[in-house]
């Protein structure tokens, strides 16, 4: 167990590694430092000293990856490269350019951010899988028909419907809940209920419809017809058979997106005014802040290896038929 | 006493009727069998009597009554108070029929706490004394293990004792045997015996197997078409079998006294189950069919008191009934070349798969699929490979066509050495030796015509020739229309697939063809059609096969030396003849007796116990000796050379050093 | 004299070969016999052709949408024949009333009358002034207003229900299927009609701020999330059947390096990789302002990079699909039979991987299609989608929702293009399920 754990953190560096080049190559090769600074400043005030400025202040004023006058490592470290990629192993992610220390804001966002996402998905998945279970149980009625096809027409909406709709009706039309806004202690309490309903409502149409394709599948098994043969109830069958082993697929979808609810939700966030790392991050791509993105995509990547670990561990826990060596 | 009484029976899946009108009984502790090749709806009827059709298909009439309770008339609450407690069930594949996250103790338990109220402690002692029962060693620890950790005898046991955890008084077994090795389902089989003995219950088992009805049955029910046809007490049954359909069953299975003709073979198949009978539903493909079996289907008839066959054949008007279908027409003997050229020089060949463990997939040792194999072929000559699954013979067949890279040793096709040639020179080999595969489904891919199929070795291989034409031939060589180029595998039969297949094998004219398992998963009438197809054109065109198969009457058919193949290794070779009659290895002679006979004489030998060792990790000293009953002391440190027990045979087993 | 001069946008050209591989595709899956029988299956299925009706209808307005033009100018003299700037499309010469009748700013739908009070001239204090073109017919007479309404919509009704009951006549009989086709025309008559009828003297959808009939912006969205959904493919497709099936095939190194790279490019969030391309790719258009000579052509520049963004992003489940299909489908009898004539490893995965696995491709893409409208929409809301002048439900939604804390409410913009994504998508797939129960072989059982 411990050597797997170790093998498969060995096996997701050069994927970190890979990531770090790809975002390098997208953020200082694609475009130049220079491109980037144009662009930032606009077109009418750029001075050869204005792009100097604003290279400085970010610390791209340094060559990409060699630096010839440097001395010794410096060849190495003094470079865009080393500063702005490198680093970001150490969890150095350097400032925004507002200034502020992006670690530290990602630090204090992940809260909010959290404070969202883990109750979507808790109650996400407890709504979708028991309506999943529902269908499947009257499957093959006009039930599980009125059921699929409503489904069906739930994620044919789009996701900003579920936000603009429910804002207007909840807040504006009903008055429960305030429009948007976060606030401290229990306080805040009132602005989640909105927000975590519209994420769990969202997300019900094409989680219910997914599990119950897992389920008929697994229900169409030979183990499921020995159970009945001996004399077992639907129910029994279905939750104690059929569900055990369906938590397989399951969890191969589940566990790997946990690690990411850190990163909470790029629309939510922002349309209800909660200061996660998803308003952030749309803050940054608005204002072309591409120092925060950067951090943003490091993280993402390294919390989705992260998933796919837990991902792996977690069959130990369903599936008595794998052994981690 | 009568315990289950099905009465006009009928099944219904949209248009169809996988079962019609089907009537028997099964007095209490007696063995019915339900006799039948595949489709003929005799799964269907059992699942019907539980009531646990599939979602589609729906009972269309009839009553079924057991202990006096009608079935059908209860709730589906009531019903499930039947399933397990008065009738319970076992199912072909133990491999999927178990739950696999759940351990073999929280299944049975289960079925204790439904029907006996034991949990706990009890349930658990319960349980283990079932476990024991059935034959598991150490049942203790079995209790808490996955089905995963169980072998497949071990899982069919572990079901059936999961059957008996609610003492139900009549057991249907659907199968129990037919995914299990020959030495395996001897000890289910005599278990299953033994249980009905002990426990009084009353078995409905179905099968496709004469051997294992003749082995097991009271009496028995042959279905075709979703219809029984002939219901008749066993001895009655297989003295002389009344039905036409069931004497061909007979006629058509392979065996040493045919070997000199053909087999009989039922023409066409079965038809679909849509499809709308006047008459008799085998009328199509009698041999004895009168005008009115078309029209009218015959009613029941009891030439011979206690066998009762549906057939207009024993309407007292008629005068001459047919007896049992003779073998057909005689065949030339195989000019066999015995002039010491070989056409296949196998030399120590291994296939070794590396397992691989830890941080660094560091290679900790070897499935020892193929180790050390040695073997020659003569043209126009067949060998058999005979051996259980897992024993390597697939691989060794596949090595030897350079499908997999052979580990070590040597094959040599007409004196060429085909091992590590590059694949350019090797090519130009490959025209010689050809493949049959198992799987008539899988061996066809489904996108591409059968003209293109049956040309594509001619195409890779850039033959000369009218590839059109050589199709056509090829396809009527093999008893196919040369029209059905045109068409698509899913058009076909699971036997002229297979035909296919060959014909594919054929169209590069090779002198070797390796046949694995070609007739397995084909029917008996059908499994006749191919054998003396592959018959005629070993004639025809003096092929040499090199014949891998469990089926020991296939063997005694069509085969001319006999290798055995334990683990890896062959065991025993030498000529069909000396091999079966008088085999000497205590594999050879523990393999030949498990084989259920037609007759329902049972030979005087032990059966094996246990199971197969993993060839990952196979006993020291002989890989035989911890299920030898004869094993010494010997046995257990030293693997056996070679033995010459006579000019042909050769034996690796110290009781003949 | 020719009035107009052809322009062809590199979206226009990429769309138009997507269109005939499909249909070059359909035909040769047509001629195999073992595929026709699963689009006959396909045609079988009531609410699956009902859907591709619906969706014909939509790749009708697109595919008119993208046959563009520059339109000639009134000659002066005998100087050359001088071109517009704007390019038009066969939809906006269609269109061109709803197109160019605009009002001052927002309206709601059928109205004769601004939404917001100004200052009319000639009269004391604030009132609805009257609009420009919104029931222009009528006059000053505006109690007629609903009793004209009335009478055009069932003028529409009438006029669509003669086409229908021709149509219908034509399309009479067949399965399950042709019925579906019949009554989803039925409803697309019904809907079209009167919409037609009263596009003519009123903004059945309103206007917007800059009083831009909503109709005609809903229309010209169709075919931005149509090339959205489909021009994607023509990255994910070669990438992920290539790679898939040589990753499945070949093994090996090969096999961990293409493993690698999907694994890679999977690890990052999918919203922040095409956040982090579009935004360079934003440098690049804005420092290189001499590559196009119209702003339609950076718009269209813009689209075609965000649709080759979201398919370098989005390849990598497809691939894995096909790189696991394609690991069962070598251990197969008839690969290994193929292997014992020594047919080459290319002629083995182009002859019996590919076509065994274009099921799942074709499932895969028509179940991406859906996702992909929807996508564009939430990415150009976020502003990292499509270029801000390029019409598209995305940013028709993004311009309205400021428009929301109005008292009383601008509704109409968004509702219209929420209807009109909904269709798409919906229709989408149910297409893409009815293809999937056509085409899976596990679930044609």
């Amino acid at each position: 167990m411990f050597a797997y754990v170790v093998r498969r953190l060995i096996y997701a560096l050069p994927i970190l590694i890979g990531v770090n080049l790809i975002t390098f190559a997208l953020f200082f090769v694609v475009n130049t430092p220079d491109d980037m600074a144009r662009l930032q400043l606009g077109v009418k005030r750029v001075t050869p000293e204005a792009i100097a400025k604003w290279k400085a202040e970010r610390g791209y004023d340094k060559p990409l990856l060699w630096n010839a006058n440097a001395d010794g490592a410096g060849k190495l470290s003094e470079t865009i490269f080393y500063a702005k990629s490198v680093r970001m192993f150490a969890l150095d992610f350097g400032r925004a350019d507002d200034g502020r220390d992006i670690a530290r804001e990602i630090r204090r966002r992940m809260g909010p951010s959290l404070a969202i996402a883990l109750p979507v998905f808790v109650l996400g998945l407890w709504a979708t899988v028991s309506f999943a279970l529902v269908l499947v149980f009257f499957r093959a009625t006009a039930f599980d028909l009125a059921g699929t096809v409503f489904c069906v027409a739930m994620m044919s909406v789009s996701g900003l419907f579920y936000i603009i709709g429910g804002q207007w009706l909840l807040s504006k039309v009903w008055h429960l809940a305030p429009i948007s806004g976060y606030g401290e202690g229990i306080d805040r309490v009132k602005f989640l209920i909105l927000p975590v309903l519209i994420g769990v409502i969202g997300g019900i149409g094409s989680g219910t419809r997914w599990y119950r394709t897992l389920f008929l599948e697994e229900i169409g098994r030979d183990y499921v017809r020995t159970a009945r043969a001996k004399g077992l109830s639907e129910h029994v069958v279905l939750f104690r058979h059929v569900l055990k082993n369906a938590m397989i697929p399951i969890l191969t979808g589940v566990v790997v997106v946990i690690p990411t609810l850190f990163m909470g939700s790029l629309l939510t966030e922002s349309f209800f005014g909660i200061p996660g790392l998803g308003s952030y991050t749309i803050e940054a791509i608005n204002a072309q802040d591409f120092a925060v993105v950067r951090a943003m995509v490091f993280i993402g990547a390294a919390l989705y290896i992260l998933g796919l670990l837990l991902t792996d561990l977690s069959y130990t826990w369903v599936d008595p038929r794998v052994r981690l060596e | 006493m009568t315990l289950l009484s099905a009465r006009n029976l009928s099944v219904r899946i949209g248009a169809a009727h996988p079962v019609a009108d089907v009537s028997f009984d099964i007095a209490a502790g007696e063995t019915f069998a339900l006799l039948g090749e595949s489709g003929c709806g005799k799964s269907m009827t059992a699942l019907a009597l539980m009531r646990l059709l599939p979602d589609a298909a729906r009972i269309d009439g009839g009553t079924v009554t057991l202990a006096d309770v009608d079935l059908f008339a209860l709730s589906e609450a009531e019903m499930r108070r039947q399933r397990g407690r008065q009738a319970a069930m076992i199912f072909q594949e133990p491999a999927t029929s178990l739950n696999p996250v759940l351990t073999v103790g929280q299944q049975i338990g289960e079925s204790l706490a439904l029907h006996r109220r034991l949990r706990g402690q009890p349930a658990r002692e319960a349980g283990v004394e079932l476990l024991r029962a059935v034959g598991i060693p150490d049942p203790r620890r079995r209790w808490d293990e996955y089905p995963f950790q169980l072998s497949g005898g071990m899982k069919q046991r572990a079901m059936i004792a999961m059957a008996l955890a609610g003492e139900p008084r009549l057991l249907i077994a659907d199968e129990p045997t037919t995914a299990l090795d020959v030495t395996i389902q001897a000890q289910v089989l005599d278990l299953l015996a033994d249980l009905q003995k002990a426990r009084g219950m009353a078995l409905l088992l179905i099968s496709h197997d004469l051997g294992v009805v003749a082995r097991m049955a009271d009496r028995i029910g042959v279905m075709y078409a979703g219809q029984l046809v002939e219901v008749a007490e066993r001895a009655a049954f297989f003295a002389r079998p009344a039905h036409p359909y069931a004497q061909k069953l007979f006629a058509a299975l392979p065996d040493a006294k045919a070997r000199n003709g053909r087999l009989a073979t039922i023409p066409g198949q079965v038809p679909p189950l849509d499809t709308h009978f006047a008459g008799c539903r085998f009328a199509e493909r009698c041999a004895a069919v009168m005008e009115v079996c078309r029209h009218q289907p015959p009613p029941w008839f009891e030439p011979v008191a206690g066998q009762r066959v549906r057939c207009h054949l024993y309407a007292e008007s008629v005068v001459s009934r047919p007896t049992e279908a003779a073998a057909e027409t005689e065949m030339p003997a195989v000019a066999a070349a015995a002039n010491g050229e070989t056409i296949l020089d196998v030399v120590d060949l291994k296939v070794h798969f590396p397992i691989r463990r830890g941080l660094f997939r560091r290679v900790v040792g070897h499935v020892r699929a193929v180790d050390g194999v040695s073997l020659t072929l003569a043209p126009g000559r067949t060998l058999a490979l005979v051996g259980e699954s897992g024993c390597g013979k697939t691989t060794l067949g596949k090595a030897v066509l350079q499908l997999i890279a052979p580990s070590a040793g040597r094959v040599r096709y007409r004196g060429v050495e085909l091992c590590g040639l590059p694949p350019k020179t090797l090519r130009g080999a490959r025209a010689g030796m050809q493949m049959v595969f198992q799987d008539p489904y899988g061996s066809l891919n489904p996108r591409m015509r059968v003209g293109d199929i049956v040309a594509e070795g001619m195409q890779a291989l850039r033959l000369p020739g009218d590839h059109r034409v050589r199709v056509n031939d090829l396809l009527q060589q093999v008893g196919l229309a040369a029209a059905m180029a045109d068409r698509f595998p899913h058009e076909f039969s699971g036997g002229q697939r297979q035909r296919i297949a060959i014909a594919r094998a054929l169209a590069v004219d090779p002198r070797l063809l390796i046949c694995d398992e070609p007739t397995s998963a084909l029917d008996v009438s059908v499994q006749a059609q191919i054998l003396n197809l592959l018959r005629d054109l070993r004639a025809s065109l003096g092929l040499a096969y090199l014949f891998i198969t469990h089926n020991i009457a296939v063997v005694d058919y069509l085969a001319d030396e006999v290798a055995v193949m334990y683990l890896g290794r062959i065991v025993e070779r030498g000529t069909a003849e000396e091999i079966l009659r008088n085999p000497r290895h205590p594999y050879t002679v523990a393999l030949i007796a498990a084989v259920p006979r037609v007759d329902g004489v049972r030979g005087e030998v032990l059966s094996v116990a246990g199971d197969m060792p993993s060839p990952a990790n196979p006993p020291s000293g002989c890989h035989f000796h911890p299920r030898c009953p004869q094993a010494m002391e010997r046995c257990r440190s030293e693997y056996p050379g070679e033995t010459g027990v006579s000019a042909t045979r050769v034996v690796r087993c110290h009781l003949y050093d | 004299m020719i009035e107009f001069k052809p322009v062809l946008l590199w979206s226009d050209i990429l769309l138009f070969v997507l269109l005939g591989l499909t249909l070059s595709g359909a035909y040769a899956s047509w001629r195999s016999e073992p595929m026709r029988r699963q689009w006959q299956r396909l045609g079988r299925n009531a609410a699956g052709m009902a859907a591709a009706m619906v969706l014909s209808f939509f790749i009708v307005v697109g595919v008119l949408d993208s046959l563009h033009y520059r339109a000639r100018l009134p000659a002066q003299g005998d100087t050359a024949p001088v071109y517009g700037v704007e390019v038009l499309s066969v939809l906006d010469a269609l269109l061109m009333p709803l197109k160019t009748n605009s009002e001052k700013t927002y309206s709601a739908p059928l109205a004769m009358r601004l939404f917001a009070k100004e200052a009319v001239e000639g009269e004391v204090g604030r009132d609805f002034p009257r609009l420009r073109y919104g029931g222009a017919h009528l006059g000053d007479d505006e109690e007629n207003h609903g009793w004209d309404v009335a009478v055009q919509v069932l003028g529409g009704l009438g006029a669509s229900m003669a086409i229908w009951l021709a149509l219908a006549w034509r399309l009479r009989g067949g399965g399950p299927g042709r019925a579906a086709v019949r009554w989803s025309l039925l409803l697309l008559c019904l809907a079209a009609g009167p919409t037609i009828a009263l596009a003519a003297h009123y903004h059945v959808l309103g206007t917007d701020k800059v009083g831009q009939d909503v109709l005609y912006l809903a229309l010209k969205s169709i075919r931005t999330g149509l090339l959205i959904g489909t021009l994607t493919t023509l990255v994910t497709l070669p990438l992920a059947v290539l790679l898939g099936i040589l990753a499945g095939y070949a093994g090996g190194w090969l096999d961990d390096a293409i493993q690698y790279v999907y694994t890679t490019l999977n690890s990052i969030p999918g919203v922040l990789l095409i956040a982090a391309a579009v935004l360079m790719m934003q440098v690049v258009i804005d420092t290189h302002p001499d590559w196009f000579s119209t702003a339609a052509e950076r718009a269209d520049a813009r689209l075609l990079a965000l649709c080759f963004i979201l398919g370098m992003t989005s390849w990598t489940g497809l691939a894995r699909l096909l790189r696991g299909e394609t690991l069962k489908l070598r251990e197969l009898d008839y690969v290994q039979a193929a292997q014992a004539f020594g047919v080459s490893r290319r002629a083995i995965m182009l002859r019996h991987i590919l076509p065994n696995v274009s099921h799942i491709v074709l499932i895969a893409l028509v179940m991406d299609f859906s996702s992909l409208v929807l996508a564009e929409a939430v990415l150009s809301y976020v502003g990292i989608g499509v270029d801000p002048t390029t019409i598209s439900f995305g940013t028709m939604i993004n311009a309205a929702r400021m428009e929301l804390a109005r008292e009383p409410m601008v509704w109409w913009s968004l509702v219209a293009a929420f209807s009109f994504m909904f269709a798409l998508v919906l229709a989408a797939n149910l297409f893409a399920d009815a293809v999937r129960d056509a085409f899976d072989p596990r679930a044609a059982q």
